[in-house]
C-alpha cells in the first residue's frame, strides 16, 4: 500500500482502520474527512463530497452514512494526540492540530476562556475537518525563472484568493530556494510557520518537503518569529504566510532592512483590491518586495494570473 | 561425623532459605524505589517537558536499565511508529509482562498497570498531577517497606536458623 494510504489510516484508531481502507485507498485525490458527532461521515474527493457508512463503503446518499459517537470522537483525539492531549494545548486552542505527514484537523467544540476572556483550552470536541496535505513538488517551475535575477532570488509576494495555491506555491519556492535551482545556488530560508501550513511540522520535524537549508520556527506569531530568526539563524530569505496587519508589514521591513530577501503571501482578487488595504499600500511604498505574482486557480489548477515589479506595475519578459 | 555434616547441611539449607526470603524483601524494596522513581520523571516531563507519553517511554527506557529498559522501550515501539496502538492498551500489557515475575503486592502491580487508563487530561497540571498521586502511593510504599526492610531481615534470618536447629536436633 502507498506511503501516503498508510498515512491516512495512522490518523484512525487501530481499531476503527479497517472502515478507512476504501477511503485510503483513495488518499491521491482524498481532500478532507470530516467527522460531526452524530453526523454522516463525509469525505471530499476531486472536489466532490461524498459519504461513508458503517463497512466502510464509500457511498452518495448521507442516510446511509455512519455517524460517529462524541465518545469515538474524543477516542480519535486522544489518538491523534498520542494519547497526550496536555501536550497539544498551545494547538487545540487556536483550533488545529498538525498530524504526521503534514496533515491538518480542524477542532470545533466548546472553547473554556480565561478569566480575561481569551481562550484557555476547549472542550466537547465535536467536529473534526482533517485536511489532507497534498505537496505539489515543481508546482512553482514555471515561476522560479521570473523570481531570480543575476543568480539572486528577488523579494516576492504572492497574491491570491483563499484557496487559490498561495501557501502550495510559497512552500515549493521555499524548496526550490533552498535547495538551490539552475537560477540561483541554494541559501539559507528561514520560515515562520505560524500556522504549521508551510512546513506541516509534526513534533517540530517538516512533514513537508522544504528544502535542506531551510529552518522553521513553527507556531510562532510573525512578527515576533521574524525578528527571533533573523538574529537567530542569519537567514538569507525568510519566509512567511498570509501577511494580514500593518504590524506584519513593518517586521517584514525591518526584516528586509537586515538584509534579507523575502517570500510572503497575501489575500486578494486582483492587484486592484489588495492595493485598498493600509499595510499593503505601505508595502508598495517602502518597495518591500520587487515582484508581486498573482494567482488564481482555475478547474482545480492554480495558474500565474500576473507578475508586477516593485512598483506594482506589470511586468514583462523575465 | 555424618551427624556433624548433615546437621551443617540443614543449618546451612534453612539459613539459605532464610536469606533468599530476605532477598525478595530486598528486591521488592528496590523495585519500589525504581518505579517510584520513574514515576518523578515521568511527572518532571510532563509538567515542564511538555512531552507526549511515547516520548517520555523512550526517556524511561533510555535511562532506566533491565526489565523496564525493555517495558519503555517496547511501550515507545508499539506507540510511537507508524500504525501506533492504543496507548492504555499497550502500557497494560507491557507493564503485566515486566511487573509479573517482581515481588511486589498486587495494589502496587495494578497502579503501575492501571495508570495509562486515567491519563487523558487535556492539560499538564492534571496530568502530572495523576501520575503524582500513583507516584506517591508507591513512594509510602516504598518508605513502609524500606523501614521494616531492616527488622523483618533480622527476624526471617534468626527464624531460618532456629528452625535449622530445630530440624536438626529432631532428625539427628
Amino acid at each position: 500500500m502507498a506511503m501516503r494510504a498508510e498515512e491516512i489510516l495512522c490518523l484512525f484508531p487501530e481499531e476503527s482502520r479497517d472502515r478507512w481502507q476504501e477511503v485510503a485507498k483513495r488518499a491521491k485525490r482524498l481532500q478532507e474527512i470530516r467527522l460531526r458527532a452524530g453526523m454522516p461521515i463525509s469525505i471530499l474527493v476531486d472536489n466532490r463530497e461524498y459519504f461513508v457508512d458503517m463497512p466502510g463503503r464509500i457511498v452518495d446518499m448521507p442516510e446511509k452514512a455512519a455517524k460517529p459517537s462524541p465518545e469515538e470522537l474524543e477516542g480519535m483525539l486522544g489518538h491523534l494526540c498520542r494519547y497526550s492531549i496536555y501536550a497539544f494545548a498551545d494547538e487545540i486552542r487556536q483550533g488545529f492540530l498538525t498530524v504526521r505527514g503534514g496533515h491538518r484537523v480542524g477542532l470545533a467544540g466548546q472553547v473554556i476562556l480565561d478569566g480575561e476572556g481569551r481562550i484557555k483550552n476547549m472542550k466537547y470536541i465535536r467536529y473534526l475537518n482533517i485536511r489532507i496535505a497534498h505537496q505539489i513538488r515543481g508546482a512553482a517551475d514555471g515561476l522560479m525563472p521570473r523570481l531570480f535575477e543575476e543568480g539572486r532570488v528577488m523579494s516576492t509576494l504572492l497574491i491570491s484568493p483563499p484557496g487559490g495555491g498561495k501557501t502550495t506555491m510559497l512552500r515549493d519556492i521555499i524548496r526550490q530556494v533552498s535547495d538551490g535551482t539552475v537560477y540561483g545556488r541554494g541559501v539559507n530560508v528561514s520560515v515562520v510557520d505560524e500556522r504549521s501550513e508551510i512546513a506541516g511540522s509534526y513534533l517540530g520535524v517538516a512533514q513537508n518537503d522544504v528544502g535542506i537549508r531551510t529552518d522553521v520556527l513553527d507556531g510562532c506569531p510573525k512578527v515576533e518569529g521574524m525578528m527571533r530568526l533573523i538574529r537567530s539563524m542569519a537567514p538569507q530569505v525568510l519566509a512567511v504566510d498570509e501577511i494580514g496587519s500593518l504590524a506584519d508589514a513593518q517586521a517584514l521591513q525591518m526584516a528586509g532592512g537586515c538584509g534579507c530577501k523575502l517570500l510572503a503571501t497575501i489575500h486578494g482578487g486582483s492587484m486592484e483590491e489588495v492595493r485598498q488595504k493600509n499595510y499593503m499600500r505601505y508595502m508598495i511604498e517602502q518597495r518591500l518586495f520587487e515582484r508581486y505574482v498573482m494567482l488564481d486557480r482555475r478547474q482545480g489548477v492554480c495558474r500565474i494570473a500576473g507578475i508586477y515589479d516593485g512598483e506594482g506595475k506589470p511586468c514583462t519578459g523575465r | 561425623m555424618y551427624r556433624a555434616i548433615g546437621f551443617l547441611c540443614i543449618l546451612a539449607g534453612c539459613a539459605g532459605w532464610g536469606h533468599s526470603l530476605a532477598g525478595q524483601e530486598r528486591e521488592r524494596v528496590r523495585h519500589l524505589r525504581a518505579l517510584s522513581r520513574m514515576l518523578s520523571r515521568m511527572r518532571s516531563e510532563i509538567s515542564y517537558g511538555k512531552h507526549t507519553m511515547p516520548e517520555i517511554c523512550l526517556l524511561l527506557a533510555e535511562s532506566s536499565d533491565g526489565c523496564y529498559s525493555i517495558c519503555f522501550g517496547s511501550i515507545y515501539g508499539r506507540t510511537a511508529g507508524e500504525g501506533s496502538a492504543d496507548f492504555p492498551k499497550v502500557w497494560e500489557e507491557e507493564m503485566e509482562k515486566c511487573l509479573e515475575p517482581l515481588p511486589l503486592r498486587e495494589d502496587e502491580r495494578r497502579t503501575m498497570m492501571e495508570l495509562a487508563k486515567s491519563l487523558c487530561f487535556r492539560e499538564e497540571i492534571g496530568q502530572a498531577g495523576r501520575v503524582g498521586q500513583a507516584e506517591e502511593f508507591l513512594e509510602g510504599r516504598y518508605r513502609q517497606a524500606e523501614e521494616t526492610f531492616e527488622n523483618r531481615s533480622k527476624m526471617i534470618h534468626s527464624v531460618s536458623i532456629l528452625t535449622g536447629l530445630l530440624l536438626a536436633i529432631l532428625l539427628l
